[in-house]
């Protein structure tokens, strides 16, 4: 069913692994190159940058062949007709995606992926003009059909390529689904979360067969992505369109939702968090780990509002405050461990991936955070003139 | 064959140690497992988090609170900071030198935000130099630079490039008819003045692992000064020939260094340019289009041939 062979996908993550140990020093050269030349795959990559902009000139080809085709061969069509062509130009694109893998063995290169994309994008764009457009008379229940090919053809992609940001689109396609099924607010919250909690028991299932094998990184990221969206489908004051007039204005109105199911939610954003962490932690899974430490932060983040609670200035001084301190708090609780260890875990740099990641971070995030250090004020004091991010990194208002 | 199974024949061929086997696949398996890069994310967060706050309660209470109030508690924030980083600091050394803590970093970072935070509360309350932003933000320029360099500090380093940008912009905002045009000339004097130090300070060897950090800057910026330029209705040839040259040397560079970041600058702002200059003036759909199948299936021709001859993994 995969593309790629099990043993071309462990012969490059082997390569991956054998250039990080060779980095940090726990291979010597000729170690090295040796087995080097015992993990030669013949699948075809690329390094990040050039997959980037492969992906970004594959989606202009395709996009402009597209829109050509329908300038030169077809004039005004009816939206059923641009419909049909839609839903063949998916079809031609998903063909040329295999064809790109199985003949020129591309992998992770940019112009495969790009292509599958095109054809969950041509896909769900022919089936909502060949099929809604101007036909009144079609149930609108049945407008479903659009996310959900879209999510059905995106979980595929990510089956057959192994691309995880496909699973994460059909995630997104799911949260369009119950909205033509039901108009009640609280069922379509549910709905997505029972879509999301059927998706984890089948990841949770299937990964525990892939331990220490090449498809444990995706696998974990999955899991994690489905966690995820499990809490933002169930924290109501976060699953909404307009969330940050909302945040801004005041909390969401819980009228909105049946009391039961409010209280419900409440009580559950607290559970998702440590239930999350502590599955991390057992598993020694980084992907979920930071998932439950992000959904902590949004329970911290969202509690007050829940509450209908008024929010301060300072929310984000303890806040702050709190994540520093638990931070703090771990890596001395690890260093004092023998040898820096406690219970497997360490705050010891193991991998180049590491100081890589807070390399990039650091040059990309220094310069961008402090626009966030002084919001302008706010209008219940109109007089203060104080605010703006102006000063020091802050002052770099894109003059340039 | 898993990771584990081939860590395990190449220790029966002998091409690694019985040690090293036993290493790795304790890596392999997690064990131990580095939290590193969740502790420094959670103390980024927390530090980016407190200064947000801070700045909102200052900015929002500034007036109820005491100017004296609000001062001291900044300056012993900024005191402390600095108390800190100087008392734990190895000695300076022009080579990279790892911090001497996780927290170190991120105490310094929060200090140079306060000091940031700081002098916009001093000036938006006392005024003192009536309104002239762009002497604080070149003295915090300085500043960042200097702690940058003296605690080996990427964060504070990016401070310090975009202080030193504001400062530019802020400087020709206050000329009474300043124009796009301005902008890009002082957005070329400022890519030349932090690549042309950047590059003496690499060569005296002087941290010259932040290269990096002043070549990606400098090469964005002078890609959109320039595509700025490329943009005018006129006089744009000239912006143009300079867009070309620093998309060769980009592409040139990114080649010889394996640097690859910089062949996709070179592609993609290149690309951007040169398409709007041919396109200038054509209004045929048919043309447009059939440009874009054109050149997008030839850049793809081209990328996949400097991947196969010069890429690798990464």
């Amino acid at each position: 069913m995969r593309l790629y062979s099990a043993s071309s996908e462990e012969t490059l993550r082997a390569r991956k692994l054998l250039t990080d140990w060779a980095g940090e020093g726990f291979l010597t050269k000729a170690q090295y190159q040796r087995l080097e030349q015992e993990t030669v795959s013949e699948l075809r990559t690329t390094n990040v940058f050039l997959r980037l902009v492969l992906f970004f000139f594959t989606l202009i080809s395709v996009g402009a062949a597209a829109a050509l085709f329908f300038v030169v061969f077809l004039s005004g069509p009816s939206q059923q007709t641009a419909g049909v062509f839609f839903l063949i130009f998916a079809a031609v694109c998903y063909a040329a995606a295999e064809l790109a893998v199985s003949q020129a063995r591309l992998y992770r290169y940019g112009i495969e992926e790009a292509l599958a994309v095109c054809s969950v994008a041509f896909l769900c764009a022919g089936m909502q003009s060949a099929l809604f457009s101007g036909s009144p008379y079609l149930p609108k229940p049945a407008q479903f059909l659009v996310p959900a090919a879209g999510a059905v053809l995106s979980l595929w992609i990510w089956h057959r390529f192994g691309l995880s940001y496909a699973f994460l689109a059909a995630m997104i396609f799911v949260l369009f689904l119950p909205g033509d099924w039901t108009l009640s607010h609280s069922a379509q919250h549910l709905i997505v979360a029972v879509f999301y909690a059927t998706g984890l028991v089948g990841v949770a299932a299937v990964r525990s067969r892939h331990r220490f094998d090449y498809l444990e990184e995706g696998y974990s990221l999955v899991e994690a992505l489905l966690w995820l969206g499990i809490y933002l489908a169930i924290n109501l004051q976060l699953s909404s369109f307009n969330l940050l007039a909302q945040w801004w204005i005041g909390t969401r109105d819980a009228s909105e939702f049946a009391r039961p199911f409010y209280w419900a939610t409440w009580v559950l954003i607290w559970c998702l968090p440590p239930i999350v962490l502590v599955r991390g932690l057992r598993q020694k899974d980084r992907s979920m780990i930071a998932a439950g430490a992000i959904v902590a932060i949004l329970t911290l983040a969202s509690n007050k509002p829940y509450l209908g609670w008024p929010r301060y200035t300072w929310d984000p001084m303890l806040l702050g405050i709190l994540l520093t301190g638990i931070a703090f708090f771990i890596r001395r609780w690890l260093a004092r461990g023998p040898g820096g260890i406690r219970h497997g875990f360490t705050a010891a740099r193991l991998s180049g991936k590491d100081k890589l990641w807070m390399n990039v971070g650091s040059t990309v995030l220094g310069p961008l955070s402090p626009h966030s250090i002084t919001p302008g004020p706010q209008t219940s004091s109109p007089d203060v003139r104080f605010g703006g991010g102006q000063s020091g990194g802050g002052g770099a208002n894109s003059d340039f | 064959m898993t990771i584990l199974t081939r860590l395990e024949q190449w220790k029966e061929q002998g091409t690694i140690s019985p040690e090293q086997h036993a290493h790795l696949a304790a890596l392999s398996r997690g064990n131990p497992f580095s939290l590193f890069l969740e502790l420094n994310v959670l103390h980024y967060a927390g530090v980016l988090a407190f200064v947000a706050g801070l700045g909102w309660t200052v900015s929002t209470w500034s007036q109820q609170l005491s100017d004296v109030l609000v001062l001291t508690i900044l300056s012993t924030i900024l005191a402390a900071s600095f108390w800190y980083c100087f008392s734990r600091a190895p000695v300076w050394s022009p080579a990279e030198t790892p911090a001497p803590s996780l927290i170190f970093d991120y105490v310094l970072y929060l200090g140079s935000l306060i000091w940031s935070l700081e002098l916009a509360y001093l000036e938006n309350r006392f005024h003192v130099l009536s309104g002239q932003w762009d002497f604080y933000l070149l003295a915090s320029a300085g500043l960042f630079f200097f702690l940058a360099y003296r605690f080996d500090n990427r964060f504070v380093l990016s401070l310090g490039l975009s202080s030193l940008a504001g400062w530019f912009g802020l400087t020709i905002s206050h000329w009474p008819a300043h124009q796009d045009g301005t902008y890009r000339q002082y957005a070329l004097l400022y890519c030349l003045l932090v690549g042309v130090g950047g590059a003496l300070l690499q060569r005296r060897g002087l941290k010259p692992h932040f290269f990096g950090t002043y070549l990606n800057i400098v090469a964005n910026l002078l890609f959109w000064a320039l595509l700025s330029g490329v943009f005018n209705r006129q006089g744009y040839g000239l912006w143009f020939l300079g867009l070309l040259i620093a998309c060769g040397a980009s592409l040139a560079w990114g080649l010889v260094r394996q640097h690859f970041a910089f062949v996709a600058y070179a592609a993609v702002y290149g690309y951007v340019g040169v398409s709007s200059i041919f396109l200038r003036g054509v209004h045929d759909q048919t043309a447009v289009l059939g440009y874009f199948v054109v050149t997008g299936v030839a850049m793809l021709v081209v990328l996949v041939q400097i991947g196969r001859r010069f890429g690798r993994p990464a």
